[in-house]
């Protein structure tokens, strides 16, 4: 470590001799790169932000339903409904057709499944009368209600149509963001360094230098394995080194931690998203994960001490960190659920129940912004399974009453929402936080002072909770709204990915990730400035602290998992759509030229 | 798959949801980032002690009335000075709202929405509309009762002189400043944000009232017997001053003559005169807001409309309207608008624009404020006599307010020059003065001679 640091000591030390020798060149760098950092920003997160809103693209194509009229209908999800509902994913326009027919799931193994969801007309495979479920193979006839379909394959033309049609769709190339993210860092490491004057550390270049180089690593193998899509990944980055300034600012010596906390964050991303590739697994899985997230919490309760009033801490060794942070990852992981398990287990009982007692560790921990986050987690999945408005209606009903109940034995809870817009007129008791906050954010104005010219880093949790305050005062509105903006970007690219997802499962997780990733931004930043109760919540990415960025990091990977587009996802297996391809080809060749030349695969040539 | 589609709208209504409250919150900032920023804890603009970290206070021809030194705020070197100028500089705590530390601090430090504190530190110039001694000669007029003096040239907005009383040294500040009478409302510029009873200035008011919607006051009489009796209530007049025309009684300031004309117009008519005349509005100077009138005219008995018109009853007026509305009679129907900012200058020397001038509306016609103007030069002639205002053109009402039993009535003065070259209005209060004329006039007189022979 130390012949890591010297050469890097050596140059910075002499930085900060030139920089005192000339002092009004460190004011006129500041003056310039206020200007430049917002600039830089918009480069960055333009073509990330457009590229991800193109979403939906041409979908993947599993199979092909043959109607008795001639037509064809793609089955484009795993998961596919068939019914006259206008909501089917396959929409038969048939009187004797029910509205949700039936479904028709493909597995792991590449076999297919047809449920029959209680229909009125009745449906049959080959014939034979489906009671619940049965297994369906390429060519055979589904009867749906009278109404016969014949299950096909695509020929290798519309196949090879397709792939050329996704190939063109391919995300736009993300390097230019990395390149302009790589000048930001330079430019914010040297601001800071200006900033911090003789007593610059040299834990500073290292820490942007390091993160410069993970992401360049990080991009290299991934592109060696013909990825395209980084747009996510950008933005993570984008936000990740906000959260190194801002850690340099107010913590330096927490530089470090604060970086390694980037590359297990980043970690976690690759081994969840790996994870995530095969579903069989990832449904196996699901009752383990229900078992960790209560786990956690749980050893938090009673391993746990408290820290600004919430029990939300574990020690060991020396090392903090908050398990509730990746409690979060295990919740949605096991309150998503694929289209065949909303079949058999119409009920959310057990999903109730696993949320039921989160929430309730989380409220004796007295840690209410994280039990907020993970009722609204909570509500997102459970409409996006069951699409029940009432029930969810009667379940916040019951939360407000609940809530009602603690607040009247437990009034003291109370007294930390008293100053709740009125912050102002308790500027020095209740309000001091927001008060600083917004006053901090005023004066950064647009531009901001320059990271590191603050002077709210020396409040309480200025790096935590009140992140967006800091963001806005060293790095001016600018940068911290187009911050906001950019995890806005994660929620809907999660929502219009839906339409071209592969299962239930993916989709509904990264909507659930999306949305609390979105509900956690809003209640830190309207917490800190007084317009929504302060609840001491984290800045996704942003925010200083191991945990939260990890979690952030493994929420990603949800997102990640549901980006079908061709090559742009490592959490997305390739291997089922480029199965098809090959066998249409096999089918079409030995029609024609039984001993034919295998094909090269179309995608090497990426 | 299309179902949880549509169901996905939840994750695009919560992205929309702090997308909503974003905007939200970026229009409380644009609106109250200024405000914010000028927090005393606000280390960018002040420095720990809470005083403001940059920027100089000057008056209208140079002389620093408070910059930064050492990082520490100073003041002029004069004690009276400093108390004179008190209220429109502003003092280190931030008590005085209206004082130039507080409401101009943006400007002082140059602190904008774009570029936010940065730079702060080097701080601007600030020079005020007011002359440091005219405000000082005001400040000893007053003679350490309380009350406000302030001039202004109607016909261009600058405020000339503006002291408020009781006021206090902002270096030596008293110990017993919250606690003792004798400061009681030491923070309160009163010009601005204060409303008085005005007594018999309001009869300025009436009187325009009375020579709009009555046509043949002019030719009319009033019999004055010292009192005159109006539904139950009994109006007192200061003497018994027999057959009257309108200008006699105006010069008279004879209140059963104005509280019979009160009654005649009707409380209606009296209320739009006031509002017209801008006493229950509320103008802005360099936006410092000013304190609004308050009048009551629903349910009046016709004793009370009597009281009304004469400026008692619930009658209160602030000041600065009060001097504008005199400025627009002078200036036939409409005045220019105060301010105090007569020009800045940003930390790399760079001027502001120009102030715009603004007018007022109409707030009499100026058929009144002809006619009107007449009588008030008339009250000189006949009451209140020319020798304390040599070289001037005066034309003036006063007032004695009634504030209480067994409390000493407020002293007023309030009226215009009409020299050319010396285009003021004025006004005068003197809290628990005595006589309108003799006390509050005799302020204005040592105020307007200093400013209009110099010194």
């Amino acid at each position: 470590m130390e012949q890591l640091t010297a050469p890097l000591q050596t140059l910075l030390n002499m930085l900060c001799g030139l920089l005192a020798e000339y002092p009004l060149a460190g004011v006129w760098y500041t003056a310039f790169v206020r200007f430049l950092f917002p600039v830089l920003a918009v480069l960055i997160l333009w073509r990330v932000v457009r590229s991800l809103l193109k979403i939906p693209h041409t979908p993947e194509t599993w199979g092909l339903l043959s109607l008795p009229n001639g037509a064809s209908i793609p089955l484009t999800h795993w998961e596919n409904i068939i019914g006259r509902g206008r909501s089917a994913d396959v929409h038969l326009g048939y009187p004797s057709v029910s509205r949700q027919h039936a479904a028709i799931c493909r597995g792991e193994d590449e076999g297919w499944t047809l449920y029959d969801l209680g229909s009125k007309g009745g449906t049959e495979v080959n014939g034979v009368r489906v009671e619940t479920s049965a297994p369906v193979a390429m060519g055979d006839t589904i009867t749906l209600g009278g109404v016969p379909l014949v299950l096909l394959p695509q020929t290798a033309a519309e196949r090879e149509e397709q792939e050329r049609k996704r190939r063109g769709e391919r995300p736009a190339a993300i390097f230019p963001s990395f390149l302009w993210l790589t000048v930001f860092q330079v430019l914010a490491c040297l601001q800071l360094i200006v900033a911090a004057g003789e007593t610059a550390p040299v834990s500073i270049p290292l820490a942007f230098l390091g993160l410069t180089a993970v992401m360049w690593a990080y991009f290299a193998v991934l592109r060696c394995t013909r990825c395209v899509g980084f747009e996510m990944e950008a933005i993570a980055f984008f936000l990740s080194t906000l959260s190194l300034a801002v850690t340099a600012s107010s913590a330096p010596g927490s530089l470090f931690k604060q970086f390694f906390a980037i590359v297990l964050g980043l970690g976690l991303f690759l081994v969840l998203g790996i994870f995530l590739r095969d579903l069989t697994r990832v449904q196996k899985n699901r009752w383990l994960m229900a078992a960790a997230a209560i786990g956690l919490l749980g050893v938090t309760l009673v391993l746990g001490h408290s820290k600004y009033g919430a029990v939300n801490w574990i020690s060991v060794g020396g090392l903090s960190f908050q398990p509730s942070e990746i409690a979060k990852i295990c919740y949605i992981f096991a309150g998503s659920a694929t289209l065949e398990r909303l079949f058999r287990r119409r009920n959310l009982t057990l999903f109730i129940v696993l949320t039921g007692i989160c929430i309730g560790l989380l409220g004796l921990m007295s840690d209410f912004g994280t039990a907020a986050i993970f009722f609204v987690t909570f509500l997102v999945i459970a409409y996006l399974r069951s699409g029940d408005f009432a029930t969810l209606a009667l379940i916040c009903g019951g939360a407000v009453f609940g809530a009602g109940i603690i607040l009247r034995f437990k009034p003291y809870i109370l007294s930390r929402f008293a100053s709740w817009g009125h912050a102002w007129e308790a500027a020095s008791t209740t309000g001091y936080q927001q008060t600083r906050t917004m006053s901090a954010a005023a004066s950064g104005g647009l531009l901001g002072m320059g990271a590191g010219n603050g002077w709210l880093h020396r409040i309480a949790a200025a790096d935590t909770d009140l992140v967006f305050g800091m963001l806005c005062e060293e790095w001016g509105l600018l940068i911290a709204v187009l911050a906001v903006g950019a995890v806005i970007t994660l929620a809907f690219f999660a929502a219009r990915a839906v339409r071209v997802g592969r299962s239930s499962f993916y989709t509904i997780a990264a909507c659930a990730a999306g949305s609390l990733l979105v509900f956690q931004t809003s209640l830190n930043v309207f917490g800190s400035v007084d317009l929504l109760p302060l609840t001491g919540v984290t800045f996704p990415f942003v925010s200083n602290g191991g945990s939260a960025m990890m979690s952030a990091w493994g929420l990603l990977a949800f997102l990640k998992a549901t980006d079908t587009r061709e090559n742009a996802s490592f959490a997305i297996r390739r291997r089922p759509s480029r199965q098809l391809t090959e066998e249409a080809r096999r089918r079409a060749e030995s029609v024609d030229d039984p001993f034919g030349p295998e094909t090269e695969e179309p995608h090497e040539e990426d | 798959m299309k179902k949880i589609e549509q169901r996905a709208v939840v994750c695009r209504i919560l992205a929309l949801l702090l997308a909503a409250g974003l905007c939200l919150f970026l229009i409380r900032y644009f609106r109250g980032a200024g405000d914010w920023a000028s927090s005393a804890f606000n280390r960018h603009l002040y420095n720990s002690a809470g005083q403001l970290a940059a920027g100089t206070v000057l008056d209208r021809d140079g002389d620093v009335l408070s910059w930064v030194e050492k990082g520490k705020r100073a003041y002029y070197d004069g004690e009276t000075v400093r108390k004179a100028t008190l209220h429109a500089v502003g003092d280190l705590q931030g008590g005085i709202g209206t004082g130039a530390l507080n409401a101009f601090a943006d400007k002082l430090t140059g602190y904008s929405l774009l570029n936010g504190a940065f730079g702060a530190q080097r701080g601007g110039e600030l020079y005020l509309t007011l002359d440091a001694r005219y405000n000082y000669e005001a400040y000893r007029a007053l003679n350490g009762r309380a009350g406000t003096v302030a001039v202004y040239n109607y016909r261009t907005g600058e405020v000339l002189c503006m002291v408020s009383a009781p006021s206090y040294d902002p270096l030596h500040v008293p110990e017993d400043l919250e606690t003792n009478d004798r400061w009681k409302g030491a923070y309160l510029n009163r010009f601005l944000s204060s409303a008085f009873t005005p007594g018999s200035v309001y009869k300025t008011v009436t009187l325009a009232a009375a020579l709009e919607d009555i046509p043949d006051l002019e030719s009319r009489t009033w019999n004055c017997t010292g009192s005159v009796r109006l539904g139950e209530e009994t109006i007192v007049c200061s003497g018994a001053h027999g057959e009257q025309k309108i200008g006699d009684a105006f010069a008279n300031s004879c209140n059963a003559a104005f509280a019979q004309i009160a009654v005649e117009l009707g409380a209606d008519a009296l209320r739009r005169h006031t509002e017209k005349a801008g006493l229950t509005g509320s103008y802005s100077v360099d936006g410092i807001p000013t304190a609004r009138g308050s009048f009551r005219w629903e349910n009046m008995t016709e004793g009370r409309l009597g009281w009304a018109g004469v400026g008692q009853d619930q009658d209160l007026v602030n000041p600065c309207a009060l001097m504008v509305y005199m400025g627009a009679v002078a200036n036939g129907g409409r005045a220019a608008e105060p301010y105090l900012i007569l020009r800045t200058k940003n930390a790399l020397g760079i001027p502001s624009l120009p102030h715009i001038p603004s007018k007022t509306g109409t707030l009499v016609s100026a058929a009144a404020a002809k006619k009107l103007t007449d009588m008030m030069a008339a009250n000189m002639e006949k009451t209140y006599g020319t020798q304390r205002f040599s070289g001037m053109d005066l034309c003036a009402k006063s007032g004695t307010a009634e504030v209480g039993e067994g409390q000493t009535p407020h002293a007023w003065f309030a009226g215009f020059l009409r020299n050319e070259n010396a285009p003021y209005a004025f006004v005068v209060l003197v809290e628990n003065g005595g006589g309108g004329n003799s006390v509050a006039g005799t302020v204005a007189g040592k105020t307007l001679d200093v400013i209009v022979n110099g010194y």
